[in-house]
């Protein structure tokens, strides 16, 4: 076990250098004047001049490269050429609200995808199953930005002044604020690494509001996050309740179940207890697979949410030319990601004994 | 964007591989149809390539014409006016007929959503393609030649996996600058590892079956193994996960073209006429409709039918 | 129960973990999201006798100098020297002439800030991020109580506003790219006043009950630019159709402007008679363009040589603005046009809008392109001067003699109407030499709901919320295109920062509300000498949001740290105080030119 897991982290190693590389180059050959995008359209060639002195863009690519990796290495990701801050500051801005998305609608998915999945499978063919089916090839073939705007217009907009109505856009209700958790927690004067993860932690909204008890935020917070987390979630879903029908359904052909039940043990026991637990193995893999397809589906929901969260960033950053924001976040991102599927390989390995033979 | 662009696990590809291989077509295509599913996706897919087809015929006007050149009286600011117009549902005779509307150039919006019909269908089968055919040179490279050469070409894959699809698809068109055929080269660079794994997977499995061993006892060159042996059985799984990236494909290409990415104006592709007049939402919403139900019903026939072929020719994973 | 959501969850936590603790060294900034509120952190106006303080300190600025001093570029700025005579009193020299000098020194960028504050928030040792980006202490109707980076901005009332108090308590931005996104929150009732309504949307804004639209005058322009001698590494420019006067003369009456306007356009916009708008002194003075003739079009282009039209580009960049409000759209109809009118092919080019704007200043655009300009101050210079000027950019190629004579004679003219004989000549030549194609002077509105109160636009887009009352509710929400980049607008120059700036900060004169009259703010008043060359400024009693009091040391110093680029604190977001230079004519040691 220990061995497949070393042997999986240090195969990750090149990978992460190149993931580097990739983003480097692509950051530096993408067309446009960094100069113009950040001082404005109005920026004199001589302004130019000195502003590109000053972000090294006048040096050699490689010399660039150079002193990008030396900074990296210290955990330095640069600071933003258009706002004048540090990327790492942003990050702690701006990463949480995507987390909290993904987290959401990740739980969203999961509950409701494996719920209609369960059903399906024990109401084989039921007008149910059926439904369930329908919705979910419908789920999987809409594109989530047409999904995004219609989940506005209908209820935001048709549904106002109803109970089911929901904000269209932002991560909270005008004028409502949120104490940062270094506030509540009297630890204003902290500063290093710690002071980041909790500035990071202050900025997940729910969280923040949950441990402090902030409730009309919280409330506001979850119901700003319910369209877009339907917006992002409906694909994963549609794939997980499939995932889990079918993979219930295998399960429970099996020796050892029927063995179950001839002894007389009741069907929702034998579903739950024995059934369940084995189908689950394939719905985990379906689930950290997804997770691409959540931060895809985030950079497109962030735009027509309004939400201020690394997809939306990247996006703005690349129109904005901003090469240190490009990098700094999809290279984090990047990291991230393979990460989580470094750990999904792990427990899916932990799970399924015979993986750690291949 | 959707599960069939993210990449197999190598253990879900090779799942895909170790089915027997499909040398029986007949009895593949009747498995085929027996597929609920496949033949809801066969009709739809079939029906929308004869729109595809016949898009000239069907529709009633080019696809860039503009109503003000043929003298209407419609006007983008009168957003009443671009609604749509059909005589048998009491529109009133003397206007001209628009099924959809009219767009926000004030251009038949149902001969527009016809014309995009070739255009996904082309972006689904060259991206795919494309794909594919790069994808299964570099897996076959790679299983056949093991080694450091396997361990380069996979860890590249790997880099390439590293990012989120559509992530990785937008920095790249970003660099080729924003148009139709780069927005595909992207979809279909991100795309690549998915069909190289498979490749790579069926390689392996099949280079030490009985038969590959006694081709190559009889002298049967590298090349030869790998085009004449070991491709043809690695098909089933290509065709199936080709099936099912091309609706992935439409999808990613539409979201590009949605941010502004990818098909440029004035060509009709369903997610760049959503984003054209997306700011109209909300005094013609039929404009984001119709469009939107185009893609999902396209999407929905490849996926379907992907589906009823993984069924049918893998009994393996048949549910 | 699945162990998937325990599983992924703890994944999730566990990348946080660790890529945090990978970016967090390098950074130990104050916390991102605190509140930045300003605190009353200045000790009580002091008493002791007030010296005052001048810039330059001692001589003054070289005015028209001839030579550029070793290291710098020459001298071209307005300002000579700026002294306080007395804690009221601030005495601007000036090298020439202005007769727009008032409306130039409303402009948001020269808002006056606390000497105590500038040399406290700007630390002359850092070349960026400045604190004073994101901390703001005006003397305005309303101080900045919280920026939520990303989500919103928001005010509280200042009690102590030596004018009228701000009708609502708490004033909110926020912000939203899609002008259909910003109209789904105002029909759903949670923001106030939105920007710039989708002129599609009039119509839906009109019949809701609910919402009332506020159109706002265009002093915009939309042009089709041309170049006649582009600078493209191996143009054959002897085969570039927009060399040659009489194909440019085709395009101005081949296009049907009135189609363009009426179908992309709201109500309130108006075809271009000439480049600047009519509201402008002096703006439309001379013929007005040419009338729709297709026929007469034709028959020029043929006469020029092109019997068959040619083959060219339309570039243009995704970007809505006022002049501006659908790029493609209306580049699709201009394609249109071009093929039906003239038998041209038009092959669209979307451009980003950084390289659009590159690839047009230095004439690098071959074909036509869709281009426009929006008033920073309204004077006919800020639109003719920066285009046609001699000292414009390559954007329409080789320059026309007759025009930038005439330019130049205007902009020294002592008043409206003895510089209008100049204006005339400066605009017939332009209509005779087609650099370009004004095509419409674009409308726009801003809506708010219907229980709002003395609403207004501006003309210039900065709002003032103070004065406009939100219902029965106490906070003001407004939803404008973007965020701010920084709160320090001297060196800003996005309207969307200027507009947040307007509601905290104040100048020594400001534009009239709704209007663009300049009218006294933080000035009681600026009287001129008989040569408009010597302003006297005479300050009000006004204190700061933290406490400090208004003196004319601080219009000193607000300007200096603007004007001089040795000055130590000649730094703020990036340190480009594009405006500046813009309005009045250059920095003090500016950077040597480019060799």
């Amino acid at each position: 076990m220990i061995r497949f897991i070393v042997r999986r982290l240090l195969s990750s190693i090149p990978v992460l250098l190149g993931v580097v590389l990739l983003v480097f180059i692509l950051a530096r050959v993408i067309p446009g004047d960094p100069c113009r995008a950040a001082l404005g359209e109005r920026a004199t060639d001589a302004v130019c001049n000195d502003f590109e002195a000053r972000y090294g863009l006048d040096q050699p690519i490689p010399i660039q490269f150079g002193i990008y990796m030396a900074k990296l290495l210290t955990g330095d990701l640069g600071a933003s050429i258009r706002f004048g801050r540090p990327v790492a500051d942003i990050l702690a801005e701006r990463l949480p609200l995507t987390l909290e998305l993904t987290l959401f609608a990740l739980v969203f998915a999961t509950f409701f995808g494996v719920l209609l999945g369960i059903l399906s499978a024990i109401r084989r063919n039921s007008p149910v199953d059926v439904g369930t089916m329908i919705v979910a090839n419908l789920g999987v073939s809409t594109p989530v930005f047409v999904l995004g705007l219609l989940l506005q217009i209908v209820f935001a907009v048709a549904l106002r002044d109803t109970i089911l109505s929901m904000p269209p856009s932002g991560r909270l209700a005008a004028g409502v604020s949120v104490v940062p958790l270094a506030t509540s927690w009297g630890l204003k004067d902290l500063d290093g690494p710690l002071r980041g993860i909790i500035d990071f932690a202050s900025n997940m909204y729910l969280f923040n509001t949950l441990v402090t008890g902030q409730w009309s935020a919280f409330w506001d917070a979850v119901r700003h996050l319910i369209l877009p987390a339907v917006a992002v979630g409906t694909i994963p879903l549609a794939i997980i309740a499939r995932m889990t029908r079918s993979s219930l359904l295998e399960v429970l052909g099996l020796d050892y179940i029927r063995t179950a039940r001839a002894k007389g043990l009741r069907e929702r026991l034998v579903v739950v207890r024995h059934g369940l637990r084995n189908a689950m193995l394939p719905v985990v893999t379906v689930i950290g697979l997804s997770l691409g397809a959540f931060l895809s589906g985030a950079v497109l929901t962030e735009t027509i949410f309004n939400l201020a969260g690394v997809g939306r960033t990247i996006v703005e950053a690349i129109t904005g030319r901003d090469y240190i924001v490009i990098q700094g976040v999809t290279i984090v991102i990047a990291i991230g990601y393979l990460l989580v599927n470094l750990i999904v390989d792990v427990s899916y390995a932990f799970l399924d004994p015979r993986i750690r033979l291949t | 964007m959707t599960v069939t662009a993210e990449p197999l696990p190598e253990l879900a590809a090779d799942a895909l591989v170790r089915a027997r291989p499909a040398n029986l077509w007949r009895d593949t295509l009747a498995n085929v149809l027996r597929q609920r599913s496949a033949v809801v996706g066969l009709t739809i897919l079939a029906a929308l390539f004869l729109v595809a087809i016949f898009a000239d015929l069907i529709a009633p006007y080019p696809p860039n014409q503009s109503m003000l050149d043929l003298g209407e009286k419609v006007s983008r600011q009168q957003p009443a006016t671009l609604r749509p117009c059909v005589h048998a549902l009491g529109c009133a005779a003397d206007r001209p007929q628009h099924l959809f509307g009219l767009d926000g150039n004030l251009r038949d919006e149902f001969s527009r959503v016809v014309h995009g019909s070739r255009t996904s269908l082309r972006i689904g089968f060259l991206t795919v393609g494309f794909a594919i055919v790069v994808g299964t040179l570099i897996g076959a490279v790679a299983g056949y030649a093991g080694g450091w050469v396997d361990n380069v070409l996979m860890r590249l894959m790997d880099i390439v996996l590293s990012f989120p699809s559509l992530l990785l698809a937008i920095a790249i068109v970003t660099v080729l600058g924003s148009s139709l055929i780069n927005a595909q080269l992207a979809i279909g660079v991100v795309a690549i590892p998915i069909y190289a794994r498979v490749m790579r997977a069926s390689v392996l499995a099949t280079r030490e079956a009985d038969y590959i061993a006694a081709s190559r006892a009889l002298g049967e060159s590298s090349t030869g193994l790998l085009l004449r042996r070991i491709l043809p059985n690695s098909l089933t799984p290509l065709i199936v996960q080709g099936t099912l990236g091309i609706g992935g494909a439409i999808l990613e290409v539409a979201a590009l073209s949605f941010i502004g990415l990818g098909a440029q104006p004035p060509l009709a592709e369903w997610g760049a006429m959503i984003s054209l007049d997306r700011n109209l939402i909300n005094a013609a919403p039929h404009l984001l409709l119709f469009p939107g139900i185009a893609i999902t019903l396209t999407v929905l026939g490849f996926n379907l039918l992907g589906d009823g072929l993984r069924d049918a020719l893998d009994p393996r994973l048949n549910r | 129960m699945s162990r998937s959501p325990r599983w992924s969850l703890l994944a999730v936590f566990a990348v946080v973990a660790i890529v945090f603790a990978a970016c967090t060294p390098g950074a130990t900034s104050p916390s991102p999201s605190s509140p930045t509120a300003t605190q009353a952190s200045q000790p009580p106006a002091s008493t002791e006798p007030f010296t005052g303080t001048a810039y330059p300190e001692s001589g003054e600025a070289p005015c028209g100098q001839a030579e550029a001093p070793s290291g710098f570029g020459k001298y071209t700025g307005e300002f000579k020297k700026i002294t306080a005579q007395d804690a009221r009193t601030v005495v601007f020299e000036l090298c020439s002439s202005d007769v727009a000098f008032l409306s130039k020194i409303a402009f948001t960028s020269f808002a006056i800030n606390d000497t105590g504050w500038l040399e406290s928030k700007i630390d002359p040792a850092k070349t960026e991020n400045q604190d004073i980006v994101s901390m703001v202490n005006g003397t305005g109707p309303y101080s900045l109580t919280s920026w939520d980076r990303g989500s919103q901005i928001v005010m509280t009332a200042n009690p102590n506003y030596w004018g009228e108090a701000p009708k609502s308590q708490t004033l909110v931005f926020r912000w939203g790219t899609e002008a259909a996104q910003r109209l789904t929150e105002l029909s759903s009732g949670t923001v106030d006043g939105i920007d710039n309504v989708a002129p599609e949307d009039f119509a839906t804004v009109q019949a809701n009950a609910d919402l009332k639209l506020e159109p706002r005058e265009g002093l915009n322009v939309l042009y089709i630019g041309m170049n006649n001698n582009p600078k493209v590494e191996g143009f054959d420019n002897s085969k570039n159709p927009f060399a040659n006067e009489k194909v440019r003369q085709a395009i101005a009456m081949g296009i049907d402007r009135q189609r363009i306007t009426d179908q992309f356009y709201p109500p309130g916009s108006e075809v271009a008679t000439h480049f600047t708008p009519c509201s402008i002194p002096n703006g439309c003075t001379g013929d007005a363009w040419y009338d729709f003739d297709a026929p007469a079009a034709k028959q020029l282009l043929a006469d020029a040589g092109y019997p068959n039209g040619f083959t060219t580009k339309i570039s243009y960049r995704n970007v809505a603005r006022g002049y501006l409000p659908n790029p493609p759209a209306v580049a699709q109809d201009l394609q249109q046009q071009l093929k039906t009118n003239l038998n041209i092919d038009a092959t669209l080019d979307e451009q980003e809008s950084t390289t659009f704007i590159d690839n047009s200043d230095a004439g690098r655009l071959d074909g036509l392109y869709l281009l426009g300009w929006g008033a920073d101050y309204p004077d006919v210079t800020n639109f003719l001067d920066f285009h046609f000027g001699s000292g414009a950019t390559d954007q329409f190629g080789d320059k026309f003699d007759d025009i930038t004579g005439a330019l130049s004679e205007g902009a020294a003219g002592a008043d409206d109407a003895a510089r209008e004989p100049s204006y005339v000549t400066a605009n017939n030549a332009i209509r005779t030499h087609v650099p370009m194609v004004p095509v419409v002077h674009g409308g726009s509105a801003v809506a708010y709901r219907a229980d709002v109160q003395d609403t207004h636009a501006s003309p210039l887009g900065n709002e003032y919320f103070g004065v406009m009352t939100p219902g029965d509710r106490s906070q003001f929400v407004w939803m404008q295109n973007a965020e701010p980049g920084g709160l320090y607008c001297a060196d800003e120059s996005d309207g969307e920062s200027l507009r947040v700036c307007e509601q905290v900060t104040e100048a020594l004169y400001a534009y009239e509300v709704g209007g663009t009259a300049a009218e006294p703010a933080l000035a009681e008043a600026c009287e001129p000498n008989a040569e408009l060359t010597v302003w006297t400024c005479t300050l009000r009693e006004a204190t700061f949001h933290d406490g400090a009091t208004l003196d004319a040391n601080d219009v000193v110093l607000s300007y200096a740290v603007q004007w001089d680029t040795q000055h130590e604190l000649h730094k703020g977001r990036d340190g480009s105080f594009s405006y500046f230079p813009g309005l009045f004519g250059g920095f003090l040691n500016p950077p040597p030119p480019e060799e």
